[in-house]
């Protein structure tokens, strides 16, 4: 219906000024080089087992039985109550809940969520509480065994499945399409979790996987020993275990944002996305996030290879490190979404299957104000998050080149720093428009 | 050295934005009380040949086809904006964002008239063809 908007949204983020562009672009440079060259020549941040402990009784509430059913009974009950929205609510876009919802205030408000609070939707993920319901039925979960092997590939397939939708489906903003939507990921991860056990929903469900990987740099998490710890969340960042799949999860994540920003350019819809349909979005998407795996196993092949390393091993072990440049396209594209079209849903939650006189909170006849984030100040958010990105990007890769030889040259991580100056230089041009 | 040029460069990145922040104010307040004085003051920017105030934008949709100014039309923040609609189906053009719709009967010039007041990227599209006529980049 609409080719500019993701999911759905009524405005898109100007350009960013030239000036904006080129130091962002000059600042990226410098401080990768310093980086290679100033920066600490040991490895210096804290591995698995550091961190602060949170007091005892914190972390029993915390972990505890009722506070995680809690939530994700909460989350149920929203969920359901977006379905029947989408299914009874008003049936144009602008009026029903459920696409404001899904698309902006659950989607991009995750990233915030967990980058504060650690992976909520581990705790709040309503379909675990389906699956212990639904347990009785199927105790033995057959494929149990099999699932560490799969790793987090499920996951990127279910993110992917998701981007397509939100970014390239034609009739993603109907109200009727987030219904069958979430119908339907609730009845495929409900049944592969009674197949391969609760297990699933870490490896498997898109949400979760992304939610926890934004959580890796979050300020708290879990030591090697199960105690919750306050941690400097690049160390937290680095002890992301190496699951396979991890690469495809970032390479989606960081990809398919690149593809929406690229989406919004005027070389794109006068170009090759003219024709606005499924299959040059299919085809964009799927282009754009190989251009980044490309790209991505080129850089850490070749750094692996100048310093005598295995190159097979060397994109896994640098995923990590690409988790904060995604961070920092996520918020420089969704930032002024959330809080701007974001407002649709407090407005809309009023009176959510649009009957004529409900007013639960008195808000329904607000309307959304577009002007409450001026344009600069977007535009230094989204050079200021794409910046810091990629300097923490650069810093976890330096630490990591450390810790696997401890003598690494500088030289040796040249390639690497090179792919992520273009992943940074790339989302700046996407932002600038060309 | 180098962090005496950083230290430029997040001078540079502020100055802009300071620049800016100034002058969205007075913006704002002219378009609100005044509408012609606002056009006024931007016109040697926009040299535009319509008589009336503002700028004004034509397009058409003919045969499936969208012609004129179609595309990415850019428009200072605070102008009043015309947009001349002309269809060869009945539907509405739809503004998003401004939320400003006109009815469009085949044949008939319609007019969507407004301030652009709002910073942004905004479609204009026609609400049952789904089809963009353009995209209004508003700043």
């Amino acid at each position: 219906m609409s080719v500019l908007a993701h999911g759905v949204g009524s405005r898109t983020d100007l350009p960013i000024p030239i000036g904006f562009a080129l130091y962002g672009a000059g600042a990226v440079i410098l401080v990768s080089f310093a980086v290679l060259l100033l920066f600490w020549r040991t490895p210096r941040l804290g591995g698995p087992a550091s961190g602060r402990p949170l007091p005892a009784g914190v972390q029993r509430v915390l972990d505890g039985a009722p506070l995680r059913r809690g939530l994700q009974a909460a989350a149920l009950a929203a969920a359901v109550l977006v379905v029947a929205a989408a299914l009874l609510g008003p049936a144009e876009t602008s009026r029903n809940l459920a696409p404001w919802v899904l698309y902006v205030t659950f989607w991009v408000g995750l990233v915030p969520a967990s980058l504060l609070l650690g992976p909520v939707w581990r705790a709040a993920n309503p379909l675990r509480l389906l699956h212990r319901l639904l347990r009785p039925v199927a105790p033995a979960a057959p494929g149990a065994a099999r699932l560490p092997a799969l790793g987090v590939w499920p996951a990127a397939a279910s993110l992917l499945a998701f981007v397509w939708l939100e970014l390239v489906f034609p009739g993603r903003a109907e109200p009727i399409t987030v219904a069958v939507f979430l119908l339907l990921h609730a009845v495929v991860h409900v049944a592969l979790s009674l197949w391969f056990g609760e297990g699933w929903f870490a490896r498997g469900d898109g949400f979760e996987a992304y939610s926890t990987l934004i959580a890796r740099l979050a300020p708290w998490g879990r030591r090697d020993d199960g105690r919750l710890v306050l941690r400097n969340p690049l160390a937290r960042a680095l002890a992301t275990p190496a699951e396979p799949g991890l690469t495809a999860l970032v390479v989606v994540l960081l990809g398919s944002t690149a593809f929406d920003g690229l989406s919004r350019t005027v070389w794109w819809q006068t170009g090759p996305g003219a024709a606005g349909d499924t299959l040059s979005g299919t085809v964009g998407l799927l282009a754009s996030i190989g251009v980044v795996a490309a790209l991505y196993a080129l850089g850490t092949r070749l750094s692996g290879r100048l310093a005598g390393q295995a190159p097979g091993v060397q994109p896994g072990r640098y995923a990590a490190t690409v988790i904060p440049i995604a961070l920092g396209y996520t918020v420089a594209h969704y930032f002024s979404l959330l809080l701007l079209d974001g407002q649709h849903t407090w407005i809309l939650l009023s009176n959510p299957f649009g009957v004529a006189g409900v007013d639960l909170f008195g808000t329904y006849g607000n309307r959304v104000d577009l002007t409450a984030v001026g344009s600069d100040a977007i535009a230094l958010v989204q050079v200021g998050a794409i910046i810091t990105g990629h300097v923490v990007g650069v810093a976890l890769a330096h630490e990591r080149a450390l810790l696997s030889a401890r003598h690494a040259r500088a030289s040796d991580q040249l390639p690497l720093v090179v792919v992520m100056v273009l992943f940074t230089l790339g989302g700046l041009g996407l932002l600038f428009g060309f | 050295m180098s962090p005496r040029r950083t230290a430029a460069a997040v001078l540079m990145l502020a100055l802009p934005l300071a620049g800016c922040a100034g002058t969205a104010a007075p913006a704002a307040s002219t378009r609100g009380t005044t509408p012609p004085a606002a056009s006024s003051s931007t016109a040697d920017t926009s040299p535009t040949p319509s008589e009336a105030a503002g700028r004004r934008i034509e397009v058409a949709f003919a045969g499936g086809r969208v012609t004129g100014d179609t595309g990415r039309v850019p428009v200072p923040l605070g102008e009043p904006v015309t947009v001349v609609v002309t269809s060869d189906v009945a539907d509405e053009a739809h503004l998003h964002g401004y939320d400003v719709l006109a009815a469009l009967v085949p044949g008939q010039p319609a007019e969507l008239a407004f301030d652009a007041t709002i910073p942004g990227v905004f479609e204009l599209e026609l609400h049952d063809a789904g089809t963009v006529l353009l995209t209004l980049q508003v700043g």
